[in-house]
């Protein structure tokens, strides 16, 4: 049973190229439509509810879906299988770049590659701020103002990133609580 | 770096963000500031994380292989692995207190804050990477466009970048 649980999450970790979205949808298939761990609507609420956690969300989904269907040898199963061979095939990756960086191929690629990687940092800032704003004019310009304030306050006066964030938490609890995550916002990932 | 040290950065850069990505700021702040990391290690270790399987948030054990070898990969891992699981005990014993207004008004400001500080990290990439050529913008841009889309695959994102440069860097 737990052999069975930690091979489909090795799956998952493996079979996800590119993560995040990708990662989401295998592990929604494996666990509502091929395990029927749980239903589509539990799934949602269990997503929300790692939507909330601390660093990466698919680790805390992970970790909830691996302790209902087996308690704390399940989370460890899913969690290991999902991340451990994933992390093996990064350092492969990374090992492999690593014997090639210096060569001039390879630094006319990171020129391209570089501002990439910029862009795709920008679109997560505005993936993360369409996700949690929330909706109604007035709040969504209350909650963009407060992502300009942080982008303010690191860019031009050198504030630091724990205290940018820490402010932001103190400010979301105090003034961003009103009205609950939709059901848009949980399908957004 | 000793190990510890870096286990602890590395812990801390996950336990106050929320979402993959959203280290970035904190790690750039604690790894490329003090010289222990370089702008060109953490552009390749989000270029490989984007590329690997998994979830996103293991650019981390990239980043750390490029810092610390297989021991820094390793730290990585364990350290990006033990805060998102904080909310497992939590979750079985009050699912309820979790969906509270100011609980979630706090993840709220937290991630909008993130956004703000990623947005500032975006552009620090370009401007360390000094790649203000016509067609870094442009590839800038489209790495914006592509990515807020999502219909392309984030790795195919990334080779268009590699192809475009060893076009035009050389």
């Amino acid at each position: 049973m737990l052999a069975r649980l930690t091979r489909s999450w090795i799956a998952v970790g493996t079979q996800s190229v590119g993560g995040g979205t990708s990662t989401l949808l295998l592990i929604r298939r494996l666990a509502v439509e091929r395990e029927r761990w749980l239903s589509a609507r539990e799934f949602a609420e269990s997503w929300a509810l790692s939507q909330l956690s601390l660093g990466i969300h698919l680790v805390a989904l992970a970790g909830l879906l691996g302790q209902r269907v087996a308690g704390w040898r399940g989370v460890a199963a899913a969690v290991g299988g999902m991340l451990v061979p994933a992390a093996a095939i990064t350092v492969a990756l990374t090992a492999g770049y690593e014997a090639i960086a210096s060569s001039p191929l390879a630094r006319a690629a990171l020129a391209g590659i570089a501002p990439v990687t910029a862009g795709m940092t920008l679109a997560t800032a505005v993936l993360l701020i369409r996700s949690t704003a929330r909706h109604g004019r007035a709040l969504a310009i209350v909650d963009v103002l407060v992502s300009i304030a942080a982008l303010a306050a690191s860019a031009l006066l050198a504030v630091s990133a724990v205290v940018a964030i820490a402010a932001g938490a103190a400010v979301g609890a105090v003034a961003l609580g009103r009205e609950r995550p939709t059901s848009r916002d949980i399908q957004m990932g | 770096m000793d190990p510890l040290a870096l286990f602890l950065v590395f812990l801390k850069a996950s336990a106050l963000s929320i979402g993959g990505l959203s280290s970035l700021p904190l790690l750039r702040a604690e790894l490329v500031v003090p010289h222990i990391a370089t702008d060109d290690q953490v552009i390749q270790a989000i270029a490989i994380g984007r590329i690997s399987t998994g979830p996103n948030g293991l650019y981390v054990v990239s980043l750390g292989y490029l810092v610390a070898g297989f021991v820094g990969a390793g730290v990585a891992l364990v350290a990006a692995t033990l805060p998102p699981l904080v909310i497992v005990p939590i979750a079985t014993v009050s699912r309820r207190w979790l969906l509270t207004t100011p609980v979630a008004g706090l993840v709220r400001g937290v991630a909008l804050a993130t956004a703000g500080l990623l947005a500032a990290t975006s552009v620090g990439i370009l401007q360390a990477a000094g790649a203000t050529a016509w067609w870094q913008l442009a590839l800038a841009a489209a790495g914006v466009a592509l990515s807020v889309q999502g219909k392309v695959h984030p790795a195919l994102v990334i080779a268009i970048g590699a192809a475009v440069g060893i076009l035009l860097a050389r």
